[in-house]
Order: C-alpha cells, then sequence, then structure tokens
C-alpha cells in the first residue's frame, strides 16, 4: 500500500511539473524518449480537462478577451488553482479571484466581474428544482397575512452587485444577441439578477429597490420588510407589479406564512 | 448486507445500447430514439436539480438506464472520497438505474484531482487496496458494481500481474461484475503488445455485465483512446470474438468527443447487434 502511494505520487507530481518527470520516469516500463511522450499524453489530457471545464463555465469572458488570450489564462489558472473534484462541473469557482488579481488582465477592469457573474450562472444551471406554486392558494389571506408572508427565491437566483454593468455585458455577447452591441457604462454600479426559469439560465439587469427587495427576500424576510427595503431607496416601488412578474419567471416560487 | 445478495437488475440490460450526450438530449425529449437502452456518465447529474437530470429522469421512464462514473478513483491510495461516494448514492437513489459502473484506474492523490483515468501498477498491494474500495463502493450503494478496464500508454515496472488477471481476481474476491472495454483492450494490446484474445481468456465469464465498444485514433506507433470516430474493424473482430467466449452480454456504443448525429450511433449499436446476434445463432 504503501508502494501505491509512493508511485501515484510520483506519477502525480510529474503531471503537475515537468520538472518532477525525471523522478517519474523510471517506475515505467520503455526507454526513456518513449516514456516521455506517453506519459505526455496523461499530462495533455489532465490539463485539456480542466481547460474544457473553464472554458465551458465562462464563455463570456472568453468572448471578451479573445481565444488566444483566454487559454493563456486558463493555464495560468490551472497551474495556480488545480482541479480538486472529480466533478468538473465544480472546478474554476476561484476563477474571478484569479482574474482580479492577475495583472495582464487589468486593462478589462469589469473582466472579474463578469467572471463572477458567469459562476452563478453555471452554478444555477445545477440548482435544486422548486416544487410547483400555486399563487392562488394566498387569495384568503387577510392583508395583514399577507405582509407577513415570507417570499421564498428559486435555488438558481443569485443577485451580483457590481461596479460595472455585467448584465448588460453578458447579454450583448450571448451567441444568440441580434440587437445593438451597445453597453452603458455612464449608469454607475449596477445589480445583475441570475434566475431560471423552467431549465435556462437568464441574467437580467435590475434597480437598486429591487435588488434590495430580493437580497432580503434571500435573507428570509418577510413581504413587509422587504418592501420597506425596496421603498426605502425608490418610493414609486410597485410590489404588485414586481411580484407578479418575478413569480412568472420563477423568481419567487414560494410564498410561506410562518409556521405554515 | 452481502451486495451480491442485492436485487439483480442487470437482466433488464439486453441487446445494445449507446452513450446518452447533452448534443441528442433533444432528440430523446421529443421522440424515442430506437435504442435498448442509454449510459450516461454519472459525475455529470450530481448536481441538485436542473436539466441535466430533468432529461435523466425522462428517459429512464422509457428505457433501462446505465450510471458509468469516471471520477471515483478506485484505484487511489488515499481512499474513496466519502462526498463523491455520497453525492453517487444519491444520483443512485435518484435514477435506480439498471446498471452502475467505473473504471479500473485512479486519479485522485490528496487533495488533487487528475479528472484522468490514471493507469494502475498491477501489483498483490494495489489489488488488496482496490478490493477494499470496491467493497465499500458495494456496502455503500447496497448494489453490484461492474469494473471497466481502461486504455493506457505506460505499464508500471512494479507490475506483477497481467491487467486481467488483476481484474478477474478483482471481481472473484470484491464480487463485483466486469465492463469489458473491447476498444480499451484492443488499444492495450497495440500499445503494450500482448495477444487481446489470450487476455480475454483470463476473464471469468459468469463476471462480464456489458461490453464497451468506441472508436480510437492512432498517433505514430501509439493509440489513442479518444471516443471519436466509429469502431475501427479489428475491435469489431475482437467483439466477435468476446461475443463466443461470453454469451449473451448487453454492449454499448460510446462516443465522447467530436459527437455525431444521432443516426451515426444508432448505425454503430446495429452493427454492434448483427455481430452479436450471428455469433449467438
Amino acid at each position: 500500500m504503501r508502494e501505491l502511494a509512493a508511485l501515484q505520487a510520483r506519477f502525480g507530481s510529474a503531471l503537475d511539473a515537468h520538472e518532477a518527470e525525471a523522478g517519474a520516469l523510471q517506475i515505467f516500463i520503455g526507454s526513456a524518449a518513449q516514456i516521455r511522450n506517453r506519459f505526455g499524453i496523461y499530462r495533455g489530457n489532465t490539463r485539456a480537462n480542466a481547460t474544457k471545464a473553464i472554458e465551458a463555465a465562462y464563455p463570456i469572458v472568453a468572448k471578451i478577451v479573445g481565444a488566444e488570450f483566454f487559454t493563456g489564462l486558463a493555464a495560468q489558472y490551472r497551474s495556480r488553482f488545480p482541479s480538486q473534484d472529480g466533478n468538473l462541473n465544480e472546478y474554476g469557482e476561484s476563477f474571478a479571484a484569479f482574474l482580479a488579481d492577475f495583472p495582464p488582465a487589468r486593462e478589462l477592469p469589469y473582466l472579474a466581474d463578469v467572471a463572477r457573474l458567469e459562476w452563478q450562472v453555471h452554478r444555477a444551471h445545477y440548482a435544486a428544482d422548486p416544487a410547483p406554486f400555486d399563487p392562488a392558494q394566498l387569495a384568503a389571506l387577510s392583508p395583514e397575512q399577507q405582509l407577513r408572508l415570507r417570499p421564498w427565491l428559486h435555488p438558481a437566483c443569485r443577485i451580483l452587485h457590481s461596479a460595472y454593468p455585467v448584465a448588460q455585458l453578458w447579454e450583448v455577447h450571448q451567441d444568440a444577441f441580434s440587437g445593438e452591441f451597445e453597453v452603458d457604462f455612464s449608469g454607475g454600479p449596477a445589480h445583475a439578477l441570475v434566475f431560471r426559469p423552467q431549465f435556462r439560465v437568464e441574467v437580467a439587469q435590475i434597480g437598486d429597490a429591487e435588488a434590495a427587495f430580493l437580497a432580503a427576500a434571500l435573507d428570509g424576510a418577510t413581504l413587509e420588510s422587504a418592501l420597506a427595503a425596496a421603498l426605502s431607496l425608490d418610493a414609486s416601488f410597485a410590489l404588485g407589479r414586481s411580484l407578479n412578474e418575478w413569480v412568472e419567471s420563477s423568481v419567487i416560487v414560494d410564498l410561506k406564512l410562518d409556521g405554515g | 448486507m452481502n451486495p451480491l445478495n442485492a436485487p439483480e437488475s442487470s437482466a433488464a440490460v439486453r441487446g445494445v445500447g449507446i452513450g446518452l450526450r447533452a448534443a441528442h438530449y433533444r432528440e430523446f425529449l421529443d421522440s424515442r430514439p430506437r435504442a435498448d437502452w442509454l449510459e450516461v456518465h454519472s459525475e455529470n447529474y450530481f448536481g441538485d436539480g436542473g436539466y441535466d437530470l430533468h432529461v435523466l429522469e425522462h428517459v429512464r421512464g422509457h428505457y433501462p438506464v446505465s450510471l458509468h462514473g469516471v471520477a471515483l478513483s478506485l484505484g487511489s491510495a488515499n481512499g474513496v472520497r466519502e462526498g463523491h461516494l455520497a453525492k453517487l448514492k444519491r444520483l443512485v437513489h435518484r435514477i435506480e438505474p439498471a446498471l452502475v459502473s467505473e473504471h479500473l484506474c485512479w486519479a485522485a492523490l490528496g487533495a488533487r484531482h487528475f479528472n484522468d483515468l490514471l493507469p494502475l501498477p498491477y501489483t498483490r498491494g494495489a489489488l488488496d487496496q482496490v478490493v477494499a474500495h470496491v467493497t465499500l463502493v458495494q456496502e455503500t450503494l447496497r448494489r453490484r458494481i461492474l469494473i471497466e478496464n481502461v486504455s493506457s500508454y505506460l505499464q508500471f515496472r512494479a507490475s506483477e500481474i497481467p491487467e486481467f488477471v488483476f481484474l478477474a481476481e478483482l471481481a472473484k474476491r470484491s464480487g463485483c461484475g466486469i465492463l469489458l472495454d473491447v476498444n480499451n483492450l484492443f488499444v492495450n494490446s497495440v500499445n503494450h503488445g500482448f495477444d487481446p484474445i489470450e487476455a480475454l481468456r483470463e476473464i471469468p465469464r459468469e463476471a462480464v455485465g456489458e461490453i464497451h465498444l468506441a472508436g480510437h485514433s492512432a498517433a505514430g506507433d501509439l493509440l489513442i483512446d479518444d471516443h471519436g470516430s466509429r469502431v475501427v474493424p479489428q475491435v469489431w473482430s475482437l467483439y466477435e470474438v468476446a461475443c463466443r467466449q461470453l454469451g449473451q452480454v448487453p454492449a454499448l456504443i460510446e462516443w465522447d468527443t467530436a459527437i455525431p448525429p444521432l443516426d451515426m450511433l444508432l448505425d454503430e449499436a446495429a452493427t454492434a447487434a448483427r455481430l452479436s446476434q450471428a455469433e449467438y445463432a
């Protein structure tokens, strides 16, 4: 058993670091040239699989920086944050932090926030499915009871705050986007909402009041206190219209009375 | 509970199946393509919910489904990761698959995971380890699993026994079944220079629960197992030999890179069905 551990330690270090290769070659059968060539296939596979996972999670970052630069980013990321999970859908969580800290990416100050958004989009794909919800059942409640309801967000929902309009950046870089390629950077900080009506993950830019309401709801607030949070930022926030829209688009998937 | 006494559901899997990949989801949601059964990579369905699981739960109502894991790393000296096994258990509970399988390989080293099917040294010590890990998995899942021979490009000096003797011993000692990948057997016979038909003779007929067929590519004197093309004639011939030796075993067409239209997979499956029927007849 100790022998197996030792062989795997040598194999593994040589996969991650060329300088460890010489120490690993002796554990295999064949000529040094043949082993080096064949070992390269394993190194190539493990790198290609990690790169594919990063490409799958961050298609918009890839579009913004271009394929060549992105390949370089992925290679740097792989060596600083090697994969630790057998499920490659879990790989890439630290990409935004890596970008924020990576000097060659600083020319695009919004890139790390786009990556942060893309990770939430990626995770939203695998989030749990909510149980069906019929808002009609709430009609029997008194207005006082209704204000005490707690809105439940779809498990895929996330709200991101950024100094940049990341939801717009995300939208104009979609393959299917056919509108004008225009992003308004003059609006200042913006909120992006990640949501998943049915099985397709979507992103929308939302206002301060909407973001305050949904963030409060994510924290478990009642309608009354989430509404107060929204109104404090925008006195014209219309609860009824927003609720309808959010229930329709599966942002809010339940309204629960305490203890019920 | 002895996993061998668990309800054996592999009887539900017959004929030739295909690997279900995302590129063909739509066709399986909209219609019912003529595949005998379907196999998916377990890890792609480890999420809490979402589209992939939705599709899998839909197709399991119409086809026997096999969960084929690629990352449990049964050969790691570190042991099997509890979290990964727990996710597999949750998925098995959710899908109630006809078959569950994994590979004879390793990939995890400490906190690191290489996300590849790395070869093992075929030693007595490694065998003890893999037997213990397969036993743990079967006890956790409360069912028998199948273990697949992987393709490899390197052989360890430390190896003491041939790959297929190792696999046969593993099956005997842990009670697991064997998933015989005929393409991998062929690839290894070329890469390492041995007679694949002789290796087949080491395989206990009663242990084989599934056969895999796939394409590979050539790079100089080396064959690369990339699952990106049709099954080559030499692998079909070896499949015929396996059918003669093993009797009726469910087979699967795997295609993972440069995924073609579904019709081509079904066409490969039809070829496999024709060849196996000719051998049983």
